[in-house]
């Protein structure tokens, strides 16, 4: 049986549904993170879990006990805010022992915890510092700490990397993920930013106007989104029009350029309109290797992006952007030339319109 | 106890709390309106208010306050709102001093400060107050000297809401000078700032007695202490009344504060 | 004021070192209206009245005046001023805490909030005369309360001994522009009440009561002390409303110091300004405490 199940959850407020039919088995040590954009009912659905909003409808249960309605100061789960909430009367070393000082813990188990605490967080030298001495990487360390000190079933991380720096933002999410892995605890991270879930998650749910739109591990939604709305939001995409020519051998054609996909099709009639997406990774020059599918492309601009040569193409009437690695060995084509592009029948992704 | 009876409890408590204290500050306020309607025996109506309005006294007083109102805010505003964005823009070092200023009102309060200022300037060589008038002016500089704290703070609250370092820069790269920048620039977006600083001027002055009353001026503190030591209803009915004015300058200061926020970033060129 | 095209001046810095080295005196132009009418009209009247406290009879400087402040009528006043401000300080204090508390996180429709401030910038405001009738008209020896008391028997001024123009009768007074004074400077200080803290602290197992004892309180004590102080100022300051009410003849301070104006009273124009100069310092004491609380509380509530 899962660790943490949520079923059949929905919230609503008053005529508005922001949370429909959740559905979701947690295993134990898992990292799960919940993504998609504000409004998309991700937070919502992990202050359910904290006991902060109480369900309109499901079932929340969480090692075998059902939490639903229970308060959120009896739940053992525990939660980082996004602007850290460290309580700013009290030093690093008070605010971690809190949890276990209201649980009526002994001073010296207090005492020897917050060290323990402490030290995993690498702030050893702060433990008598207060929030407003410390940057907002390590006030969240902090808030890491505390929320682990009470030895939680289950981390629950609301944005917490979001009021951040960009470099802080890198070097903490992995560390989170780090002591999440060591301490085996199940963890569910809310994000918006998909190159953190990627990056971090044994498993994402992607969410939209409080709807799960796809669940999977980082490589299945990446490389194989179910919707249009998974594959616009994780990683970029060329999409554009098609008519379908043959269902049983893949065939699409756009602006009469044929196309064969290796599944998605199999559903569909002949002359269905529905869309086809390309990521711009799996583009590369017929030159080089030729895959399934090759195109007349014209190159109509090259990106200098750093590690990445971002080509824009046009096959048909359509622009696409091709991405290849940096080689400063490679010659570019010339703006205004024709060459031949491939990819994959894999690549080739159809959606709905 | 579950969440929401907690909440309930709370809801409870707090709405009974609000109405016990509710009732200190209505009783006094309703006990006075009613005595302002006993002015004709055994009748209510408005015979205290109409006694009031009929008194040759209440009008030139009532006047009287209302110019030296107006005097002390317009000085005010000329003097405050330059001193307000010098010190933001050009001489920030001067801010402690100015903040230190704006706080003397509140050490030296009223009553003594009159002392000192009849002491300083009924005898020679500073001899102001050998006339009514050069009296009444001094009572208006004192008034615009005690009205600094409240005006600097409105102003200077403005002046950051609408990032005033950036706008002058942007004026004088257009090639501004520095009356233009006040005047068309600066002024036309503090009007928010500089109405409530005006009303809550307005209302300080307007019934002020402590001051007015040992310099001997005729405005309507005095006037009112007057009233209380020889009329009975009529007092009733000039509290009612400035309670009335008073409520509603504080009204339109709440009320135009509410659409500054609504419009903070947007900002006009007069 | 000549205007300033050249860019060197034009180029501003914040508070940090300014070129160029010379300041034009322009600059000073536009502040020094405002210094003349400070020193013009509140620093040197204060300081005519140091100087004169600190004379003594034959023309010479001395500190005998301040000595004298233990004279029995500035001691009587001075501590009757000093009990009313404590008590309001306190009462007011705790009565405008729970209002402040009540209408930002006691579960009421956000227009109550909105009544409340207006009403208190009101209520602050209604100091003075018409604060002192209306009371005469609410509980003097004629007023509506006190002939409501004697419908149900109870004589207000005859069994119970009670006066508005006594300690009690002021203090109820007074708390009329105190307690809204301590609501509208201490609702910040719970809107800066983070509610995620409350959230943290419950997810951590708290309870609602654990929460303000442990974190709520003791992060608006310093703003609910220090703005207790501010409220002992204003109450030791104020004299409109304590002439009102009593016309001038009440044992206290900022009447003693109106009588000294009005006929040397204290036979003694030195010990007068002392009085005077003892206020302000007793004033100058509760704003430099007020201030250190007031950046301690901001430390934590930004």
């Amino acid at each position: 049986m899962s660790y943490l199940s949520i079923s059949k959850v929905t919230k609503q407020f008053g005529d508005t549904v922001v949370v429909d039919d959740f559905n979701l088995d947690i295993e134990k040590g898992e990292f799960v993170s919940f993504l998609g954009p504000s409004g998309c009912g991700k937070t919502t659905t992990l202050r359910m879990v904290a006991g902060f909003e109480i369900p309109t409808s499901g079932k929340i249960l969480l090692d075998g006990a059902d939490i639903t309605d229970k308060a959120p100061n009896q739940r053992n789960v525990g939660m980082i805010f996004q602007s850290y909430a460290l309580f700013p009367n009290m030093t690093v070393a008070q605010n971690i022992g809190f949890g276990l000082r209201v649980r009526k813990e002994s001073e010296d188990m207090v005492k020897q915890r917050v060290e323990e605490m402490v030290t995993l967080i690498n702030l050893e030298k702060h433990a008598n510092k207060y929030p407003y001495q410390l940057s907002g990487g390590q006030q969240q360390r902090v808030s890491l700490a505390r929320a682990l000190a009470i030895h939680p079933q289950v981390l629950l991380l609301d944005e917490p990397l979001s009021a951040l720096d960009a470099k802080i933002r890198i070097s903490l999410r992995s560390e989170i993920r780090a002591i999440q892995k060591k301490l085996g605890i199940t963890a569910i991270f809310v994000t918006h930013d998909q190159e953190e879930a990627l990056s971090i998650s044994d498993r994402i749910v992607v969410m939209n106007t409080g709807v799960m739109e796809q669940v999977g591990t980082p490589f299945e939604i990446y490389n194989f989104p179910k919707t249009r709305f998974v594959a616009n939001f994780v990683g970029s995409l060329n999409t554009s029009d098609a008519e379908v020519l043959d269902p049983a051998k893949g065939l699409v054609s756009m602006d009469g350029v044929q196309f064969e996909a290796a599944e998605g099709t199999d559903a569909r009639k002949k002359g269905d309109k529905v869309k086809i997406a390309i990521r711009p990774e799996r583009l590369s020059f017929a030159s080089e290797q030729k895959k399934a599918n090759v195109m007349d492309a014209s190159i109509e601009n090259i990106t200098f992006l750093g590690s990445v040569v971002r080509i824009q193409v046009k096959i048909g009437k359509t622009k696409f952007n091709m991405d290849t690695f940096n080689n400063p060995f490679l010659e570019l084509p010339k703006i205004g030339s024709v060459e031949q592009v491939t990819c994959s029948r894999e690549a080739v992704l159809v959606l709905d319109e | 106890m579950s969440a929401s009876s907690s909440a309930k409890a709370n809801q409870l408590s707090s709405r009974f709390i609000y109405v016990f204290v509710s009732l200190y500050f209505l009783i006094p306020l309703g006990a006075t309106f009613y005595w302002s309607l006993r002015g004709a025996k055994d009748v209510l109506g408005f015979e205290a208010y109409r006694k009031l309005f009929a008194d040759t006294n209440f009008l030139p007083a009532f006047s009287q306050s209302i110019v030296n109102a107006v005097a002390t805010i317009l000085l005010s505003l000329l003097i405050v709102v330059p001193t307000a964005y010098w010190v933001t823009l050009r001489l920030p070092k001067l801010r402690p001093v100015v903040e230190f200023i704006t706080l003397l009102p509140f050490v030296i309060p009223a009553i003594v400060l009159v002392f000192g200022i009849i002491r300083l300037y009924s005898r020679p060589p500073l001899l102001l107050t050998s006339t009514y008038d050069s009296s009444r002016v001094l009572l208006i500089c004192v008034y615009v000297a005690l009205s600094f704290p409240y005006m600097f703070r409105a102003v200077d609250n403005g002046l950051r809401a609408i990032d005033v370092r950036t706008l002058t820069e942007a004026a004088q790269s257009l090639g501004a000078n520095w009356g233009t920048i006040l005047f068309k620039v600066i002024f036309p977006n503090l009007r928010v700032a500089l109405l409530s600083g005006a009303l809550l001027t307005f209302a300080i002055v307007i019934g002020e007695l402590t001051i007015a009353l040992y310099m001997a001026q005729h405005t309507l503190g005095p006037y009112m202490a007057d009233l209380t030591r020889s009329k009975v209803y009529e007092p009733s009915a000039m509290a009612i009344v400035a309670f009335a004015i008073t409520w509603a300058a504080m009204g339109i200061i709440d009320f135009v504060g509410r659409g500054a926020t609504r419009s903070k970033t947007k900002v006009a060129i007069d | 004021m000549k205007p300033n095209t050249n860019s060197k001046s034009v180029n501003l810095t914040v508070g940090g070192a300014l070129r160029p080295p010379r300041i034009p005196i322009g600059r000073w132009l536009g502040v020094l209206p405002f210094f003349v009418f400070s020193g013009l009209f509140l620093i040197a009247p204060t300081l005519v009245l140091a100087y004169r406290s600190l004379e003594g009879p034959d023309g010479g400087l001395t500190i005998g005046n301040y000595l004298l402040l233990t004279s029995e009528t500035v001691v009587s006043s001075y501590g009757m001023s000093i009990r009313i401000s404590l008590t309001t300080a306190i009462l007011g204090g705790l009565i405008g805490f729970l209002i402040a508390w009540v209408v930002s996180m006691g579960g009421l429709p956000p227009r109550f909030r909105l009544i409340t401030t207006t009403f208190s910038g009101v209520a602050s405001n209604f100091a003075g005369v018409p604060l002192a009738s209306a009371y005469v008209f609410t509980l003097g020896r004629v007023g509506v309360i006190t002939a409501l008391f004697k419908l149900v028997g109870f004589d207000l001024y005859r069994t119970a001994g009670f006066s508005l123009y006594s300690f009690l009768g002021l203090t109820i007074v007074y708390l009329y522009f105190q307690i809204p004074l301590m609501v509208l400077t201490i609702l910040p200080a719970l809107d800066g009440l983070k509610h995620e803290w409350r959230e943290a602290a419950e997810n951590l197992g708290a309870t609602p009561f654990q929460y303000w004892r442990d974190v709520a309180f003791p992060v608006l004590t310093p703003s609910i002390l220090g703005t207790m102080i501010l409220l002992f100022g204003n109450s030791f300051g104020a004299h409109a409303t304590a002439y009102a009410l009593t016309g001038g003849l009440f044992n206290l301070a900022t009447l003693l110091i109106g009588q000294q104006i009005s006929g040397d009273v204290l036979h003694n124009p030195g010990l007068g300004y002392a009085v005077a100069m003892g206020m302000v310092i007793i004033m100058a004491l509760s704003i430099f405490i007020y201030s250190i609380l007031q950046r301690r509380s901001e430390r934590w509530l930004r």
